[in-house]
């Protein structure tokens, strides 16, 4: 069995227009998944009611069911409905299941800031919203960060599974080549090197994170 | 939602559903005795082994899912190891959840007070003695909620399986939709079963955090 | 309530789930006044002091602090507290010295110091930066300004604490056992800072295990136990010749540990109670 690596450089430019979109589905996803989740731990950590159940029920559900059912929910059913492109209803299905992992994240950072800190600006007679932006919320990204960066990881390989809804990602596109031109060994590997590459940016860049925003002993 | 196509839709679907749990206990079972192994090659002393078990982490947690099962079902035929569509998706999960397993194992050892193993030493006992009566019990209790939740997570990357051909409930489900266009009912019913299978593994984390918890 | 009194509390009640801490308590703090509070572990002292500035809300009774209820008991026995808005008036000039310090990890001392000034006052930072490095100065860290909290000792942090605390210009001051997390050769420094402050003229509530300050820098003192008031009175007679057994008893516990105030001999002083 001989292995022809040619085929990689003459197809390169196809899995980088590939990585390109798995890149943008990435980024997207993201920015949805964080602000959702965001609003979501901050309803579940709300004195009412009904948005704490309503956030429970969200992650509960989202974290209950496989992505790519997500994804078929939001192509099939919602993206039909609406009219979504199928890279629209590709973030849309990504960024919804996503956005319940980010949630617990945001919220277990908020609740790890020691209640002390809470105590010191109340008695200093700082209104909430002042006290949790400028005390609270910045304490709780430094703990976040880890588990953060860790689940982005995640989305950005996750994005893979966009294939299954028809969208020429990273992965869609070293199938439909790996098919034509029979050459799955060199293909795959490639895939696999580039998301290798780029997961470990991403864990350099975590590092840096960690680093940024450590606390000065 | 017609909810008349939901309730024919469900013993369609749960068909599937054995080769989703079969999928997943094969999967388990060899992800965790390969995690084991690549966990212990991490804490051991030699140089090689360490090497080895690290790039194995860095390779199967850094590489898509997806693009394992498609190796695994397109590229090892190649090589000639034609495996059916099950068995390559249990290969590639099992490779998949090994490489999560392993940290969760290592860390479980790892975070059992360094205290115990100074105190069996100094007891007289050999390591081998204190790993299995001392350290392993006490590091099962630290392991269970990231162990299970990785398991959740597998449970439900079972799904990908159907990318590769195996008629487990979602590619039953696709087959449903794609001959009479019902969308919304199939993949309903698919989402509830899943949300019914992993609040019963949730719940089974909590009996064995209880049963294992420390006596006060 | 007269114009001298700081601090009335009347009627307080606390209770934590099934558990009454706080089981009726009547006390006053007159302006310049300082008052030590002394009692056992769990004997619901810091719960008390906590009320004050309403970080606990009392299940009944009543507080009034500087002129302002801040809680009280309606006719049909149901609590009403004041809003936010008149809490955070009333803590503007109530400031608060905790035990595990609370410094925000991630501001400088002088960063700090300024914060609430600056939010609550709106200050502008350099009005409150040039504040902020004189009492940093008056607690001896001027040269500590630009340090991060993790960078100091325990008792330059809590100093830090003070001088936060101090820069809203408070009228009372509240300190929660400061010294208790503290390597004991650094309590020292802290409790200078208060026998100066006490000096100054502030009024001070400050719960405490530390006899020696209390008998020296105290106007008066409460003795806390089980949620009631047991005994109260000037310092030098509830240190020096308590009328309460209770109060003799956890008087001879702890000065069995360091000794600091002379006692006359007692027929019941025994040398190891415990």
């Amino acid at each position: 069995m001989e292995l022809d690596w040619s085929v990689v450089t003459r197809a390169w430019d196809l899995l980088i227009d590939g990585t390109w979109v798995t890149l943008q589905l990435f980024a997207w996803s993201l920015l949805f998944a964080t602000v959702l989740g965001l609003a979501l731990a901050l309803m579940r950590l709300s004195k009412y009611r009904v948005l704490r159940w309503v956030s429970l029920g969200y992650v509960w559900l989202f974290r209950g069911i496989p992505v790519l059912v997500a994804l078929f929910f939001a192509f099939f059913v919602f993206g039909r409905q609406a009219g979504l492109s199928a890279f629209q209803a590709g973030v849309l299905g990504l960024g919804t299941s996503a956005a319940a992992y980010k949630a617990e994240i945001i919220r277990a950072g908020i609740m790890s800031v020691d209640p002390g800190q809470f105590e010191a600006a109340e008695s200093l007679a700082m209104t909430r919203s002042r006290y949790m932006r400028r005390i609270i919320i910045p304490q709780g990204i430094r703990v976040m960060v880890p588990t953060y960066m860790s689940n982005t990881i995640l989305v950005l390989k996750v994005s893979s599974v966009a294939v299954a809804i028809g969208i020429v990602e990273l992965t869609g596109i070293t199938r439909q080549l790996s098919n034509s031109t029979n050459r799955p060994i060199e293909l795959f590997t490639a895939a696999a090197f580039i998301y290798l590459f780029l997961t470990t940016v991403l864990i350099v860049f975590q590092e840096f994170l960690e680093r940024r925003f450590a606390l000065k002993t | 939602m017609e909810w008349d196509v939901v309730l024919e839709s469900f013993p369609l679907i749960w068909k599937g559903a054995s080769k989703t749990l079969s999928l997943f206990a094969w999967s388990l079972v060899a992800g965790t005795v390969l995690g084991l192994a690549v966990a212990l090659m991490k804490l051991s002393s030699a140089k090689t082994l360490i090497w080895s078990a690290t790039l194995f982490s860095w390779l199967f947690r850094g590489i898509p899912l997806l693009i394992l099962l498609f190796y695994a079902f397109f590229a090892l035929p190649e090589v000639g190891w034609l495996l059916s569509g099950f068995w390559a998706a249990v290969l590639g999960l099992s490779l998949w959840t090994a490489a999560y397993q392993a940290e969760v194992i290592r860390s479980g050892i790892i975070a059992v007070d360094q205290g115990q193993t100074e105190a069996s030493d100094a007891l007289g006992m050999t390591r081998s003695h204190s790993m299995r009566r001392i350290i392993i019990p006490q590091s099962i209790r630290i392991m269970v909620p990231p162990f299970t939740s990785n398991a959740t997570t597998l449970l439900k990357q079972t799904s990908l399986a159907t990318l590769v051909t195996v008629p487990e409930m979602t590619l039953l489900t696709q087959r449903i939709f794609s001959n009479n266009f019902k969308f919304i009912e199939p993949i309903f019913v698919l989402a509830m079963i899943y949300l019914a299978m992993t609040t019963v593994l949730i719940i089974g984390q909590l009996i064995v955090e209880r049963t294992f918890r420390l006596r006060t | 309530m007269s114009p001298n009194v700081l601090v009335n509390v009347s009627g307080l009640h606390k209770s934590f789930g099934d558990a009454e801490v706080l089981r009726g308590m009547d006390f006053e703090v007159e302006r310049g006044e300082v008052v030590a509070i002394i009692g056992p572990s769990g004997s619901g002292k810091t719960t008390m002091l906590r009320c004050v500035n309403l970080l606990e809300r009392p299940s009944a009774g009543r507080i009034e602090v500087d002129g302002r209820i801040l809680c009280e008991e309606q006719a049909d026995g149901s609590m009403s507290f004041a809003s936010k808005t008149e809490i955070r008036a009333v803590r503007e000039h109530v400031g608060m010295v905790f035990q595990r310090f609370n410094l925000f990890p991630h501001f400088t001392a002088v960063e700090n110091v300024i914060e609430a000034p600056m939010a609550v006052r709106g200050m502008k930072r350099a009005d409150a930066q040039a504040r902020a490095l004189e009492l940093l100065e008056s607690v001896g860290l001027a040269h500590k300004a630009d340090s991060y909290p993790l960078q100091l000792s325990g008792g330059q942090q809590q100093r830090v604490a003070i001088a936060r605390a101090l820069a809203m210009d408070p009228a009372l001051m509240l300190f929660d056992e400061v010294t208790s997390s503290v390597d004991p050769e650094l309590a020292g420094e802290i409790l200078l800072v208060m026998k100066r402050l006490a000096q100054d003229g502030m009024t001070m509530l400050v719960v405490t295990h530390e006899m020696g300050f209390a008998a020296e820098v105290a106007d008066r003192v409460l003795f806390i136990d089980h949620g009631l008031i047991v005994e109260e009175g000037p310092a030098q007679e509830v240190l020096g010749k308590p009328k309460h057994e209770r109060t003799r008893s956890f008087l001879r516990a702890v000065l069995e540990r360091a000794p600091m105030v002379e006692e006359e001999a007692d027929d019941d002083a025994q040398a190891s109670t415990l």
